[in-house]
């Protein structure tokens, strides 16, 4: 049983098929690339994963669990992590705030209508740290409305970390950021899926950053697999070249 | 039933049917493409209405009516022209309820003129022979009248048709109203569409206030009744499709025809059990979709948003004891009238600091509050006349019957958000309404409840004096607002502030959003009942009055005009507004007028509020001094 099956997973929106018989599975640990031009139905395959919305047929089961139609919360519960791929953070509270009120929640601790907020100093140290690993300790007083858009991206990273999943999905993790800070941002996501055996399911334009870090890689195509492999079976797959990599140089 | 009988009431509903479309398709019509839920559109119909009125008093002759009632909804577009290029313009980028607000605004101003041009009766507007007598069908009389607006609303329906469906402009409003990002990613020029559309949809209501006003009568306030009934026509057929409209019109119109009849008694909370079964079942209304409201970008409206910060200096601990002491002191000096008055203050203060944990806190927009403050007072007010209750135990249930029917009401309510929200705890608080207005037998109807008795305290207190009431109810709000502030500063208050920035965002830290949002409520409602109770034993007598919609705003106006993101701001507000209320009632009639050119100010001019205004100087000026910050203020955070 692995740890992550999707299994002929189907959705339509109107008469648009974004997504038609979609099956591939992940391993525990596993950092696997998701794939596939504009529209292709990535972000879509990452909603119904997480309960945004239920898929038309077909399931998703993890850790030997069906997810499908369970609501988003309880996903989370479940040891599942996201992000967005247009950035989704608390705008007008603090950076240190957003991964507070996410702590909050993981230890269940949002229920608690009488403590003081800041007088949980275990909390405060936990929420510093992981601030301190996407490195953000030092604007952890700022409006997270007032950063940079590479700085949200992280953030957002940080709030998805801070329910300590198993499972990390994050859609697009670097659209929007420098080289540099790309850069960094994959040796973190690297490291943090070493050290903590996180599973990371992403999804990624830059071809560099895939090749990079990924173990294996899933290639859609308007709504459907039509690659599943390791790297360099992805790369030497005709399909995908011709589908995909060959239009990769008309893009951005 | 005779057919003479069955003509008369099927063309009387026509009529209503006909008078609510004309107003709700203009209503629906400027949500769909302005995503603005006009408050005033009930004032353009009254002022439709007056037009009329003035215009015949100098046109006579089937000749004069004619032009006047051609010209009034045209004065009312040049008014509604003047609002949304003067006013409405300048706010499209703030949150939804600055817009909200900025036209309820209008709604007190509007009126509040009306009465001072007009006066305060009724005028009835006459019409020419020609058209004033009966006729008869199928042994039923019917006024001619009825069949001039049977004739003359179906044709104004059919030029909006045309003017939307054959027309360039028309399509391009068609657009708008479906996918205003798209369209405005096309670069269409919002600003001329807005008013564009928003004088069509004055002229629609006007014309209903030229048509209606000769058949119904005219008088100043007559637009809070006519909005609200639009409002349920609007909602239950979905906000912004004017099919919805349509046979939402029908429908209440059927509904209020067949109701007179048949259940006099309850034709009111019918209505409104309509709507709350409509939304119940379809949460956007029979032709309704969830809005997904995107701000508009800015270059096409040629303005930024102006982000009124959260984000605010807490008050040092000590800071605060200052306010308490004063409230210990004051009332041994002051006298009755000062007592009495401050006794008010602090139960307009719970009401507005339970609404904010709704509202600053968790973003929701409740317009429903005067239900829980009205059970919350008829449960101590019905205990003690009627079971013999004692002050202490009576007051006790009340925050227990607030949070009853907050936790059914709300049970409904917390899977909508923004405006959907608002207008479901809107037609919630309606319904208590209407059935404490009815229930003659238990309620005392519209009379209310006098002279409830009101025992003394254990240990002899008797909270009859003015003083002794003071003192119990600073204790009583005392200790409430004390667990409603740590409440927003616990991480359950986090919580809730996190729903308020992103509620997606919170459901994917694993919180169970409506829950949360139920649990805010039901607080939120328990503490508004009892500050009910407290009213009841202050006033020692209740009546419907208090369950009114119109009471449901103010605290909404208190927490603006006080400040939305600070604890304190709603308490602020309320004593501005029950001070001015006061005052401004005895030196001047005009005291909405009053009311509504501040909110109209505050909106435009001071979004954060007084304590809001208050910080961002305070920011400025004191943070230069690191002693003063480091004594009068801690760390920031966000409210
Ligand atoms: N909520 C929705 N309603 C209707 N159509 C949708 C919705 N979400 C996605 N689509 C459509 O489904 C298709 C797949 O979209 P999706 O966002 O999943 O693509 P993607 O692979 O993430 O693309 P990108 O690389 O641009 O992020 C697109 O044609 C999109 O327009
Ligand atoms: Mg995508």
């Amino acid at each position: 049983m692995a740890f992550l099956e999707i299994n002929g997973v189907v959705k339509s929106f109107g008469g648009l098929r974004a997504l038609q018989d979609v099956s591939f599975s992940v391993r525990q640990g596993e950092i696997r690339a998701i794939i596939g031009p504009n529209g292709a139905g990535k972000s879509t395959l990452f909603n119904v994963m997480t309960g945004l919305f239920p898929p038309d047929s077909g399931e998703v089961v993890f850790d030997g669990v069906r997810i499908t139609g369970v609501l988003p919360f309880r996903i989370i519960r479940m040891g599942i992590g996201r992000s967005f791929q247009i950035t989704n953070i608390f705008p007008r509270m603090t950076v240190f705030e957003n991964v507070q009120v996410a702590l909050f929640a993981h230890h269940r601790k949002s229920r608690n209508p009488f403590g003081m907020a800041r007088r949980y100093p275990s909390v405060a140290a936990e929420a510093l740290a992981i601030l301190g690993q996407v490195g953000l300790s030092e604007k952890h007083e700022l409006s997270a409305s007032i950063l940079s858009h590479g700085d949200q991206k992280r953030l957002e990273i940080a709030i998805s970390l801070a329910s300590r999943p198993r499972l990390l999905m994050l859609d697009e993790p670097t659209a929007g950021m420098s080289r540099f800070e790309s850069r960094e941002t994959v040796e973190l996501l690297r490291t943090i899926s070493r050290e903590q055996g996180l599973t990371l399911v992403f999804t990624e334009h830059d071809m560099d950053i895939v090749f990079g870090i990924s173990e294996k890689i899933v290639v859609l195509q308007q709504g459907g697999v039509i690659a599943d492999g390791t790297p360099a079976e992805i790369k030497a797959n005709p399909r995908v070249r011709k589908a995909y990599l060959g239009e990769e140089t008309t893009e951005s | 039933m005779d057919l003479s009988f069955l003509t008369v009431q099927v063309l009387s509903a026509l009529r209503q049917a006909a008078f609510l479309f004309l107003i709700s398709s203009g209503l629906t019509l400027i949500f769909g493409v302005l995503n603005i839920l006009n408050f005033a559109h009930g004032s353009l119909y009254m002022l439709g209405a007056y037009f009329i009125y003035a215009l015949t008093l100098h046109l006579t002759g089937p000749a004069g009516f004619v032009i006047a009632l051609l010209a009034a909804p045209l004065g009312v577009a040049v008014v509604a022209v003047v609002i949304e290029m003067g006013l409405l313009r300048r706010i499209y980028v703030q949150e939804e309820i600055y817009q909200l607000l900025l036209t309820y605004s209008l709604v007190l101003i509007i009126d509040d003129l009306a009465k001072i041009v007009f006066g305060p009766e009724y005028k009835s507007i006459p019409k020419p022979d020609a058209i004033s007598g009966a006729i008869t069908i199928f042994g039923g009389t019917v006024p001619v009248y009825t069949l001039l607006v049977l004739g003359l609303a179906p044709a104004m329906a059919l030029v909006l048709w045309y003017l939307l469906y054959k027309t360039r402009t028309g399509k391009i409003v068609r657009a708008t109203s479906s996918d205003r990002e798209m369209a405005d990613a096309l670069g269409i020029n919002m600003s001329a569409l807005f008013t564009l559309v928003f004088a069509f949809g004055a002229i629609l209501a006007g014309f209903a206030g030229a048509l209606a006003g000769p058949a119904r009568t005219v008088f100043p306030g007559v637009g809070t009744e006519v909005i609200i009934e639009s409002f349920v026509v609007v909602v239950i057929g979905g906000l912004g499709n004017l099919w919805g409209a349509l046979i939402g019109s029908i429908l209440i119109g059927t509904l209020e025809t067949v109701g007179i009849v048949v259940f006099p008694e309850f034709e009111m909370a019918l209505i409104y059990l309509l709507m709350v079964a409509i939304l119940v079942v379809r949460p956007w209304g029979l032709f309704g979709r969830p809005l997904k409201v995107k701000a508009l970008s800015d270059k096409n409206l040629g303005m930024e948003a102006q982000e009124i910060s959260p984000v605010h200096f807490s008050m040092h601990p000590l800071v605060r004891l200052i306010p308490l002491a004063l409230l210990l002191l004051v009332p041994l000096m002051a006298g009755r009238f000062y007592q009495y008055l401050l006794t008010q203050i602090l139960i307009a203060s719970l009401v507005a600091i339970a609404f904010n944990l709704l509202l600053g806190t968790t973003g929701l927009l409740s317009f429903g509050q005067a239900a829980f403050y009205g059970v919350g007072a008829y449960t101590v007010g019905l205990l003690a006349t009627k079971a013999g209750f004692t002050p202490l135990p009576a007051l006790l249930l009340a925050p227990v019957s607030g949070a009853v029917a907050a936790g059914l009401i709300g049970f409904f309510c917390v899977r909508l958000s923004g405006v959907h929200f608002a207008m479901l705890t809107l037609a919630f608080g309606q319904l208590v309404f209407a059935i404490v207005y009815k229930w003659y037998g238990f309620t005392g109807g519209d009379n209310g409840i006098q002279g409830i008795p009101i025992r003394p305290l254990p240990g002899g207190i008797d909270i009859a004096s003015t003083q002794a009431m003071y003192y119990f109810a600073l204790a009583v709000v005392g200790i409430s607002v004390e667990i409603l502030r740590r409440m927003r500063s616990s991480p359950f208050g986090a919580t809730l502030k996190s729903i308020r920035e992103n509620s997606q965002r919170a459901e994917y830290l694993g919180v169970n959003v409506k829950l949360y949002k139920w649990a805010a409520f039901v607080a939120a409602g328990a503490f508004t009942g009892l500050a009910g109770g407290l009213y009841t034993l202050m006033e020692k007598s209740i009546s419907p009055d208090m369950i009114h919609w119109t009471k449901s705003a103010e605290p909404v106006l208190m927490t603006i005009i006080g400040g939305i993101y600070s604890f304190a701001g709603p308490a602020v507000g309320a004593a501005v507004f029950i001070v001015l209320n006061s005052y401004l009632v005895a030196w001047t009639e005009n005291w909405a007028l009053v009311l509504g050119l501040i909110l109209l100010g505050m909106v435009l001019m001071l979004p954060g509020g007084v304590v809001g205004f208050i910080n961002e100087k305070a920011r400025g000026a004191l943070t230069k001094r690191g002693w003063v910050r480091k004594w009068l203020f801690s760390k920031s955070t966000a409210s």
